[in-house]
């Protein structure tokens, strides 16, 4: 699947360069959104084959937020700690840093407010975040814990890193992915605002 | 955020209609979309006007701020999991 994926994401972005059969493939990058429908669709069928997972959740109680908690502290942290390495300001590291993932929304935003460059470090950041979560879920799954997993996704793990999280670990740790996604979706446009103008 | 209602739907179906016998399809069909949509990815990459030139001066930069803060999160959520979340699992099992 690894191996696929890599052969799949060298092939598009060589077809990107190339601009070959550019019809067909804006057709495909334009309706992606109904392909990510689709497979959303067949994860929640994979979910509901698995039989008493809602029990299970419901034992979480509370913690079912330590996954997000620590998603968005060790974000925060990385972001302080890049601020010190980089020569970007504290305000500027801890806002691409908070994209959690969510590459398209950060660096637009972060474009807008701090300017081409952040914008695009933003962009690429969080663009690697979500390759590498694809390729290292399975490393994360065996050597640490299934939660790791959805640590690396951050944002993505409601949406495209699903398919490899139910590929590597099992029907509940998909469900309290979805629900770390959420989660840190919804945070993702709160905390670039206010890390940008607070630090 | 309309994929979660979508994805509801699956699991409603996956629950009480779709036969179990084509688990092992639905879980080709999952691959496939995946592979679909890593490609749309790699497509939308390449497309993106000066991609490997702004790959070239801002990757080192762009890999640090990646790679801290993922890092950083996986630790965390690891160390908290086994403490407060992993004997859970135990006892379920």
């Amino acid at each position: 699947m690894v191996i696929l994926a890599l052969l799949a994401l060298f092939a598009g972005i060589a077809c990107g360069l190339s601009g070959a059969g550019a019809s067909v493939l804006s057709f495909l990058t334009s309706h992606v959104d109904i392909i990510l429908c689709l497979l959303m669709f067949l994860v929640g069928i994979s979910v509901g084959l698995h039989r008493g997972l809602l029990a299970n959740l419901r034992k979480y109680h509370i913690r079912i937020f330590i996954i997000p908690a620590g998603v968005v502290a060790g974000s925060l942290a990385g972001g302080m700690l890049c601020g010190l390495v980089t020569p970007f300001t504290m305000g500027e590291s801890t806002a691409v840093a908070c994209g959690l993932g969510w590459y398209s929304l950060t660096g637009v935003t972060l474009g807008n407010l701090a300017g081409a460059q952040v914008g695009s470090i933003a962009f690429l950041s969080n663009l690697m975040r979500e390759i590498f979560s694809f390729f290292c879920i399975p490393i994360l799954s065996r050597r640490l814990n299934s939660y790791s997993c959805i640590a690396s996704a951050g944002a993505t793990s409601e949406d495209t890193t699903l398919p490899m999280m139910i590929k590597y670990t099992d029907e509940e740790t998909v469900v309290l992915s979805v629900i770390n996604g959420v989660i840190c979706s919804a945070l993702v446009p709160v905390l670039i605002s206010v890390c940008y103008q607070i630090f | 955020m309309y994929l979660i209602p979508v994805m509801c739907l699956g699991v409603i179906i996956g629950r009480w209609i779709f036969p179990e016998k084509y688990k092992k399809l639905n879980e080709r069909l999952q691959t496939i979309c995946t592979i679909i949509l890593i490609f749309c990815m790699g497509v939308t990459l390449g497309s993106r006007d000066n991609f490997l030139s702004e790959l070239k001066s801002l990757g080192v930069q762009s890999f640090l701020f990646f790679f801290i803060p993922t890092a950083l999160s996986v630790i965390l959520v690891f160390v908290f999991t086994r403490r407060l979340m992993d004997k859970h699992r135990e006892v379920k099992k």
